[in-house]
C-alpha cells in the first residue's frame, strides 16, 4: 500500500495515525495484497457467485408501525439536546 | 463545433409504507423532532435491523414495472461515510446484488421514442435531517426519516437534453404510481434526482468530465439546471473560462447558477462491504409470482381498452390515463352509471376541473367512484339537473361520505316533474320581465333567456329545462 492510498484512507475514516501506525498498517496490507493476488490468480469468471457461506437467508417482518420509545426515553444518554433534537457540533458555516 | 450532452439520472424514490426499512418506526412524514424514532434507527450500539417484506415486494414491483430483471438472492451492503444525519455512519443500501437490474423505459419526446436502459434499482435506507438554524454553535439532528425505505433507480447515461429529462422522470413518476409503491411527489421531497452530465463534441464515443448536481427536487429545477450545465461545460471546452473537474455540485434555483460542493466520491471512498447483520434476501417462485400478479394494467393498456372496448375518444382517453387515480375513479364510476361517456365526461369535464381550481394534483383525487357513478345515475335518469349534480359534487370533494340521492333529497335537489308549479312560476316570471317578454315577441329571440334564468333560479335548478322552456314558450304565445 503506497503512502498516498494511506493518507487517502485516513481522511476518510476521520483518523489521524502516527508514523509508526503508518509503518505497521502499510506492512499489514503489502502483507495482505500478496495474499489477494494468489487468490486474483484463480478464474472465477464462471463460478456463481456466493453470497453467504452457510445457505442462510434473512428473515422479514411485515409493514406494522409501532412506537415503543418516547423521544425522552431515547434521549436519557445524550449529551445535548434542545426541544426533541439532538445537538452536535455545528457542521455548516 | 457541434456538442452534445450526456446526461444519467439517480432517481430516489420514498417507498409508500407504514413502517421503516430495518425498524418498525412509523414512516410518516410531519411528526414533531425524533418522535419516529427506535435505537435501531437512531443507531445505537448492539440493535439489529430486521427487513420490512413490503419494501422488497416494492422494489421487486418497481423493477418489473421497469422492465428490469429481479436478482432473486438479493443482498444489502454498508457505505461508509461520516455525517450527524447518518447515525451508524454508514448508510444500509445495495451495491453487490441490487434487487433489480438492466431494464428499460420508453419516453417519448418532441423527436419521437427512446428507450433509456435502466442500470439497477437498489433498496436503501434515507439519511436524517439536519437543521442548521435554530442555533449558532450547533447543528440539530431529527432521525424521523433515517431509515425511511427508498429506491434508487439509476439510468444508463442514455439521456441527451432537458425535454428528455422531463419526459423520462414523468414517465417514472407515472408507472410507479400506477404501481402504487410511491407517492413520486417531488414538491414533498418523496422524490429526488442527481443528475450526472458531460458534454463531448457530436459523434464522439469519448465521455466528457462528468458534474453530479444533488438532491434536485422540482422538473422546473432538473431542466434549468440542466441548460446552465450544459453551456458552462461547452464554454469551459471552447474558451477556456475554467478547468472542468469531476464534483459534485449544488443548485442555486434562485440564482440560477451552479457551485461546486465536494469533489466527487468513487465507489471506492464509499468502501462498500456486505452487511454482516443482513442475510441474503432470498425470492421464492411463489413470492415472485404474487408479485408478477399484482402489477397494474399499464396505461398503454388501459388507453386501448377506453378506445376499443368502452369507445371512449382518443382525446378522452389520453386524459384519464394521465393518472391511475383518475382511471380508477372513472372505471368505478362507469361500472355503477353503465356509461363509459357519461362517466369519462364528468370526470373531464367536472372532476378535473375542480382539481385544477383546487390546485390539486390528479393522484389527490379523493372522491369515492362509486359515489360518483351514482350521481351520474341521478343526472342520467333526470332525477337531479346538471347544474345541480356539480353543486353534489363540489359537496362530495369536502366530504367523501355523501351519498348523492341522500344528499340531493336533504338539499332540495330532486327535479320537479309538477308542471302546475312550473307553469305557476312561469307566469310569475312573465309578470316580472314585460320589457323581455315585448323583445321575444318583437324577434328577439334571445330575450326569453332572462325569463328562462329567472324560473330556473325559482325552481332551484329542479326542472328539466326542455319542459321549461316549452311551457315558457307557449305560455307567451299565448299571450
Amino acid at each position: 500500500m503506497d503512502r498516498e492510498t494511506l493518507r487517502r484512507l485516513e481522511l476518510l475514516n476521520q483518523l489521524k495515525l502516527t508514523e509508526e501506525q503508518k509503518e505497521e498498517i502499510t506492512a499489514f496490507f503489502d502483507c495482505r495484497e500478496k495474499d489477494l493476488a494468489v487468490l486474483n490468480a484463480i478464474d472465477t469468471s464462471q463460478t456463481e457467485r456466493q453470497v453467504h457461506v452457510m445457505p442462510i437467508m434473512t428473515v422479514v417482518r411485515e409493514d406494522i408501525a409501532s412506537q415503543p420509545f418516547t423521544v425522552e426515553e431515547l434521549q436519557k444518554g445524550a449529551p445535548d439536546t434542545d426541544q426533541g433534537y439532538w445537538c452536535v457540533p455545528r457542521v455548516v458555516e | 463545433m457541434n456538442y452534445e450532452t450526456v446526461i444519467g439520472l439517480e432517481v430516489h424514490v420514498e417507498l409508500a409504507t407504514k413502517s421503516k426499512i430495518f425498524c418498525s418506526c412509523n414512516a410518516k412524514y410531519g411528526a414533531g423532532p425524533n418522535e419516529h424514532v427506535c435505537p435501531a434507527c437512531c443507531g445505537m450500539p448492539g440493535m439489529l435491523p430486521v427487513v420490512n417484506k413490503r419494501v422488497v415486494d416494492y422494489g421487486m414491483k418497481a423493477g418489473m414495472m421497469l422492465n428490469c430483471h429481479i436478482n432473486r438472492t438479493t443482498t444489502f451492503d454498508k457505505k461508509s461515510y461520516y455525517y450527524p444525519d447518518l447515525p451508524c455512519a454508514y448508510q444500509t443500501t445495495q451495491w453487490f446484488a441490487p434487487v433489480a437490474v438492466n431494464g428499460t423505459v420508453e419516453i417519448e419526446t418532441s423527436k419521437g421514442k427512446k428507450n433509456i436502459r435502466i442500470k439497477q434499482i437498489h433498496m436503501e435506507e434515507d439519511a436524517g435531517k439536519l437543521v442548521h438554524d435554530i442555533a449558532e454553535d450547533t447543528t440539530h439532528v431529527d432521525f424521523n426519516r433515517t431509515s425511511v425505505p427508498l429506491i434508487e433507480i439509476v439510468s444508463q447515461p442514455d439521456l441527451s437534453s432537458a425535454e428528455e429529462v422531463e419526459a423520462y422522470l414523468e414517465r417514472l413518476k407515472m408507472l410507479l404510481r400506477y404501481a402504487k409503491v410511491a407517492e413520486c411527489a417531488m414538491e414533498h421531497g418523496t422524490m429526488r434526482c442527481d443528475v450526472n452530465l458531460s458534454v463531448r463534441p457530436e459523434g464522439s464515443d469519448q465521455l466528457g468530465v462528468r458534474t453530479e448536481m444533488k438532491n434536485m427536487n422540482s422538473i422546473e429545477a432538473i431542466k434549468h439546471a440542466i441548460e446552465y450545465e450544459t453551456a458552462r461545460h461547452i464554454d469551459a471546452i471552447e474558451n477556456g473560462t475554467e478547468v472542468l473537474v469531476q464534483e459534485t455540485r449544488r443548485w442555486d434555483d434562485i440564482k440560477g447558477k451552479s457551485f461546486a460542493m465536494r469533489n466527487k466520491e468513487t465507489a471506492g471512498d464509499y468502501r462498500y462491504f456486505p452487511d454482516p447483520n443482513l442475510m441474503p434476501v432470498v425470492i421464492d417462485d411463489a413470492w415472485y409470482d404474487s408479485i408478477q400478479a399484482s402489477l397494474p394494467e399499464l396505461p398503454e393498456e388501459k388507453y386501448a381498452r377506453y378506445t376499443e372496448q368502452l369507445g371512449l375518444s382518443e382525446y378522452d382517453a389520453a386524459q384519464l390515463v394521465k393518472s391511475i387515480a383518475l382511471c380508477e375513479c372513472f372505471e368505478a364510476a362507469h361500472a355503477v352509471c353503465g356509461s363509459a361517456k357519461d362517466a369519462a365526461n364528468w370526470m373531464i369535464s367536472e372532476i378535473m376541473s375542480i382539481l385544477n381550481q383546487r390546485k390539486m394534483t390528479y393522484d389527490m383525487l379523493n372522491i369515492n367512484g362509486t359515489s360518483l357513478g351514482e350521481l351520474i345515475k341521478l343526472v342520467m335518469d333526470g332525477t337531479v339537473g346538471r347544474a345541480n349534480g356539480k353543486k353534489i359534487l363540489n359537496a362530495m370533494f369536502e366530504d367523501a361520505s355523501i351519498v348523492p340521492a341522500e344528499y340531493a333529497e336533504k338539499n332540495g335537489y330532486i327535479m320537479s316533474n309538477d308542471t302546475g308549479l312550473i307553469e305557476q312560476v312561469v307566469k310569475a316570471a312573465i309578470e316580472a320581465e314585460p320589457k323581455a317578454v315585448a323583445d321575444y315577441k318583437g324577434g328577439k329571440e334571445k330575450a326569453i333567456m332572462s325569463i328562462f334564468g329567472r324560473c330556473m333560479k325559482e325552481l332551484k335548478g329542479n326542472c328539466d329545462p326542455q319542459t321549461l322552456r316549452t311551457i315558457l314558450i307557449d305560455t307567451i304565445n299565448k299571450m
